[in-house]
């Protein structure tokens, strides 16, 4: 859907003199610089451009309205009736058509709730930008809900029969409220000569074009010469009118019928001059039998030529279907000569009554509220199997990629706020070509600023079953906090992720440490390393090794021999770790207890020469040769004994 | 509505490049001056410029950085023919704000090429941390660091002679296992009679080579940038061109008796789109994290800004450019001036005039 290109200006003199170059930055930010192409095959030297200015660059943001806090309920309140829907539709209701127009109803409920909260805002407000900013908030959510429940009535809660009049009325009648409020003022204080206020004669006039004909007669009975023939007369008339009580009642044909009589008797009447002394009634009258003259009289009045125009066809056409909508409302407006003052608003007003949807669709993506609207509309409509028809007048229209490709952009843009991030994620679930996709991209680049946000992350990517995300978010906040020292919470996160090769990495790192300082950190997470230590082995051997601690702490050191005995028998120990281990053994060789087996001891002889070249080793030799000698005399003598 | 938030670069000299990190918090440039600095994103959304070291002897063309699972980790390349990798080290015991204990050390020296080193771009993470470069010479080299949790080690893997000078380089994003790796070159010789300007290598699992797959001979003019769109699980790749012109151009895979037997790909080429709206040479091309969006550098000294539709069609949609008239910025300024007290630390941002202003049509 093409749309005019804007143009934006940087200012700043040296992006003029030099030209610009851009480049994208996260989601929805361009950064741009000044810039000039240099050529390698040129001299290497300083462009002219050098030193005389300072260079900037600029970093480029769309202002996005839905991101401001007053809008962020109907953001997530919207989201909520947006899944309702995604579910209902797989649910396979039986009653769909009633419980989308449910769907609409809440969706226009929210936007009127925005707009409440926003005149509120308003009225507080006290700066004067502020102001502003709300109004021209209020001025599109306003026509988004005009639009939005004129599109309800016409293409999803369609009366059988196609009549369209009694919801078009309600639909005037509920932009423009104040006649109907004026009129409950009026009637509320319950005297009689009303007609000294002086809104008065346009209050009855706004009820009648509004088709409201029980307020005119309430105000015509507060009117002082009520009494009089006249009025008597006109009451009589507004109470005979026919009216269409809905497919039920009696048939369009008898209605017809009933209508042609009643307005030949009201022409009669005003051919008789009934009314000349009362000039307002007289015009009353004349406008119900549809006299040009009289509506002609009225125009003026008329706020908004949808508002005419219902009023019109209330009196002349009260059986208009909704696809003839099209040719009065362009009548409507060739009269009140608006053909060239249509604004925005009014184009997407006539578009709809001309059943033209494409067009609605085209028009309402250029307004000002980040795609909210036109995302969440044609969403409903494509479920309401109202698209489809497209397809057949449109070349390549796809009404189901119409529909992902505004869901996709709205999700994304929610995707670049710091919490709605998640709402934006729903939205991108339910594109069913590239929504995964997207989100595949995105959703690791979410700036984790702490900890519990990445495990949202990782959560999130986890319900998706993108392995692909959890394990690169894993390893990269690994290495953040293998960066910052944290090597116990580096371990957790690669422990997370199964990522062998890092764990590895972070064990040596572990051992390492413990052999400069003599202490073994992240104590906490090597007690419960359980199954998780199957990683990688010398994780396997840090957790053995940890273990092999405890036991010499806490006293028992014929288990903690044991385990010994086990470390140096498997072939799991790094290379620059062996003497630790060995240089360990010492004091329990020297144990009182005899600890170690001559099988035992053996073993350790032998590490012992294998590794009597590491240097580390070197000045412990002797001491570590006549304790491992000393102990395996003993076991000798013992296991002697044993055997007799 | 555009706000623009203006940041002083602080460079001797323009910029050639500016980079940003994978979640767009850090900014890399580099500039004539032969420096390359490192700027931070504070949680006011402030830039603050945390490193600066003189990066090369000659200018720095460009400047890229790692995938975050590598550590914080740069790259750039030279006039001076060389290129390096530098990463960020944290020092000794931070403190929890750790600012100021960084610092930026160069890793290695890549020192092969005989020319200029036109262009530097990391390969997509999952083929472990592998660096291209290509060069005036016109040889495109692919090195390795065997050892991610070592940057100080790099072996050149592959030297791919290219007939022609390389200007620039992009390495295809796929994520799909299934496609084998992928670089598109373009070159800038200038002689149109030398034929196609982009080329497109593979890489062979079987003969372990990289292999020229298609020289694309409908863009004869100079190329100046190329950029592979992110995939999003299309069994085809997008590939922008700046040449005299921006150019999107379709890759599909085309999976014949041939291409199965031989294990070459061979690729189907298709221009989608040709856009003559800069109306002079293109300089660079840059794609949004989705695709849906490309954007252009151009000798007018314009960036414009092109986005595919639902159906598939590029369509022009914005144009920025630069603007010395300093009335309507300073006007502004003032508007602005109480919200820019009250919160002096957090990020400035000016409100751009746009001239066709179809977000200001009245509604109502």
């Amino acid at each position: 859907m093409e749309k005019e290109i804007k143009t934006f200006l940087i200012p700043n003199d040296l992006c003029k003199r030099a030209g610009i170059a851009g480049t994208w930055l996260a989601l929805d930010q361009i950064s741009v610089f000044a810039y000039e192409k240099r050529n390698i095959r040129q001299k290497d030297q300083p462009s002219h451009f050098a030193s005389t200015t300072q260079s900037s660059v600029f970093h480029l943001r769309q202002d996005v309205v839905l991101f401001h806090p007053i809008l962020r309920k109907l953001v997530n309140e919207s989201n909520g009736v947006f899944l309702a829907i995604q579910s209902l539709i797989s649910s396979k209701n039986a009653d769909l058509r009633l419980e989308l127009f449910k769907i609409s109803r809440q969706y226009r409920s929210i936007i009127r709730a925005c707009l409440e909260n926003l005149q509120d805002e308003h009225t507080k407000s006290e700066k004067s930008d502020e102001k502003l900013e709300l109004q021209n908030y209020i001025t599109v959510f306003y026509s988004i809900e005009c639009i939005w429940h004129l599109c309800e009535i016409l293409f999803i809660d369609t009366m059988p029969g196609n009549l369209v009049l009694s919801q078009l009325l309600e639909w005037v009648s509920f932009h423009f409220p104040e006649y109907e409020r004026n009129a409950a003022s009026m009637l509320a204080e319950n005297v009689v000569g009303l007609e000294t206020r002086s809104e008065y004669w346009d209050t009855v006039l706004g009820a009648l074009l509004q088709g409201r004909i029980k307020l005119v007669r309430a105000l015509l009975k507060q009117h002082s010469s009520s009494d009089n023939s006249t009025y008597r007369l006109a009451e009589q008339i507004l109470k005979a009118m026919p009216t269409f009580n809905g497919p039920g009642g009696s048939s369009l044909n008898e209605l017809n019928m009933q209508w042609r009589h009643w307005t030949m008797d009201v022409q009669s009447k005003i051919d008789s001059k009934l009314f000349s002394t009362e000039k307002n009634l007289d015009l009353m009258m004349r406008l119900i039998v549809g006299e040009e003259k009289a509506w002609i009289e009225i125009q003026d009045k008329c706020e908004v030529w949808y508002a005419y125009l219902a009023g019109w066809l209330f009196f002349t056409e009260p059986t208009v279907k909704s696809f003839e909508l099209g040719q009065f409302a362009k009548r409507a407006i060739t009269k009140l000569r608006m053909n060239n003052q249509m604004k925005q608003l009014d184009k997407v007003l006539l578009a709809a009554m001309e059943f033209d949807i494409f067009q609605v669709i085209k028009e309402i993506q250029h307004m000002y509220d980040n795609g909210w609207f036109v995302s969440h509309l044609t969403d409903l409509l494509y479920h309401c199997d109202r698209l489809c028809d497209l397809e057949k007048e449109v070349p390549d229209f796809s009404a189901e990629k119409l529909r992902e490709s505004f869901i996709l952009d709205y999700g994304t843009t929610l995707m670049g706020h710091k919490s709605l991030w998640q709402v934006g994620l729903t939205y991108l679930d339910h594109c069913p070509n590239d929504g995964l996709q997207v989100i595949e991209l995105l959703l690791p680049r979410i700036h984790m600023d702490t900890e519990a946000k990445a495990q949202k992350v990782v959560r999130e990517a986890k319900n998706r079953e993108l392995n692909n995300v959890v394990q690169s978010v894993c390893k990269v906040q690994g290495m953040l906090s293998m960066r910052r020292g944290r090597l116990g919470n580096a371990l957790s996160w690669a422990l997370k992720s199964q990522d062998g090769p890092f764990t590895s990495f972070l064990a040596d790192e572990f051992l390492q440490n413990y052999i400069k300082s003599g202490r073994l950190s992240s104590t906490d997470l090597l007690d419960n390393l359980g199954s998780g230590m199957l990683v990688s082995d010398r994780l396997i051997f840090l957790g053995k090794y940890y273990e092999f601690h405890k036991l010499y702490q806490s006293g028992d050191y014929r288990e903690a021999a044991a385990l010994l005995i086990s470390l140096l028998a498997s072939k799991i120990i790094p290379k620059y770790f062996w003497y630790i281990l060995l240089i360990e053994s010492i004091p329990l060789l020297e144990s009182g207890d005899l600890l170690f087996s001559s099988n035992d001891t053996f073993t350790i002889m032998h590490c012992m020469e294998e590794k009597k070249d590491v240097p580390e080793l070197k000045d412990k030799l002797d001491i570590l040769r006549l304790a491992a000698t000393r102990n395996l005399s003993r076991a000798l003598t013992f296991e002697a004994q044993i055997i007799e | 509505m555009l706000e623009a938030q203006d940041i002083q670069a602080e460079h001797k000299d323009l910029i050639h490049d500016v980079a940003y990190d994978y979640y767009g918090r850090r900014m890399a440039t580099c500039s004539s001056d032969q420096y390359v600095k490192v700027w931070d994103q504070t949680t006011e959304g402030k830039w603050i410029q945390t490193s600066s070291w003189k990066a090369h002897s000659g200018s720095v063309w460009k400047v890229t950085w790692a995938h975050p699972e590598f550590g914080q980790v740069l790259a750039t390349c030279s006039f001076d023919r060389t290129a390096a990798v530098w990463e960020e080290i944290v020092g000794e015991l931070p403190g929890p704000g750790e600012r100021g204990t960084r610092h930026w050390v160069r890793r290695t020296n890549l020192v092969d090429s005989r020319t200029s080193v036109t262009d530097v771009k990391f390969g997509p993470k999952s083929q472990g941390l592998q660096l291209a470069t290509c060069s005036a010479e016109g040889i495109i080299r692919i090195y390795e660091a065997p050892d991610v949790m070592n940057l100080s080690q790099w072996t050149l893997q592959h030297e791919v002679q290219s007939k022609l000078p390389c200007s620039c380089l992009s390495w295809n994003p796929s994520l799909n296992k299934l496609h084998p790796q992928m670089i598109a070159v373009g070159s800038d010789d200038a002689n149109p009679a030398n034929g196609g300007k982009v080329f497109i290598y593979e890489y062979n699992e079987n003969s372990r080579r990289w292999t020229k797959l298609e020289t694309i001979g409908s863009v004869v003019e100079p190329v100046h940038d190329i950029a592979f769109s992110p995939n999003l699980g299309r069994s085809y790749h997008i590939l922008a061109i700046a040449t005299k012109d921006v150019r999107i151009v379709n890759l599909t895979p085309v999976e014949d008796e041939q291409s199965l037997q031989s294990g070459v790909t061979k690729l189907d080429v298709q221009t989608m789109a040709q856009f003559e709206d800069h109306n002079s040479l293109v300089w660079r091309v840059c794609w949004n994290l989705t695709g849906t969006v490309l954007c252009s550098t151009g000798d007018d000294g314009c960036v414009r800004m092109f986005k595919m539709n639902y159906i598939n069609s590029w369509k022009p949609v914005a144009v920025l450019k630069g603007d010395s008239s300093k009335a309507q910025c300073s006007s502004n300024n003032a508007a602005n001036g109480n919200a820019v007290t009250a919160f002096s630390g957090t990020a400035r941002y000016i409100k751009l005039g746009s001239i066709s202003q179809t977000r200001e049509t009245p509604w109502h």
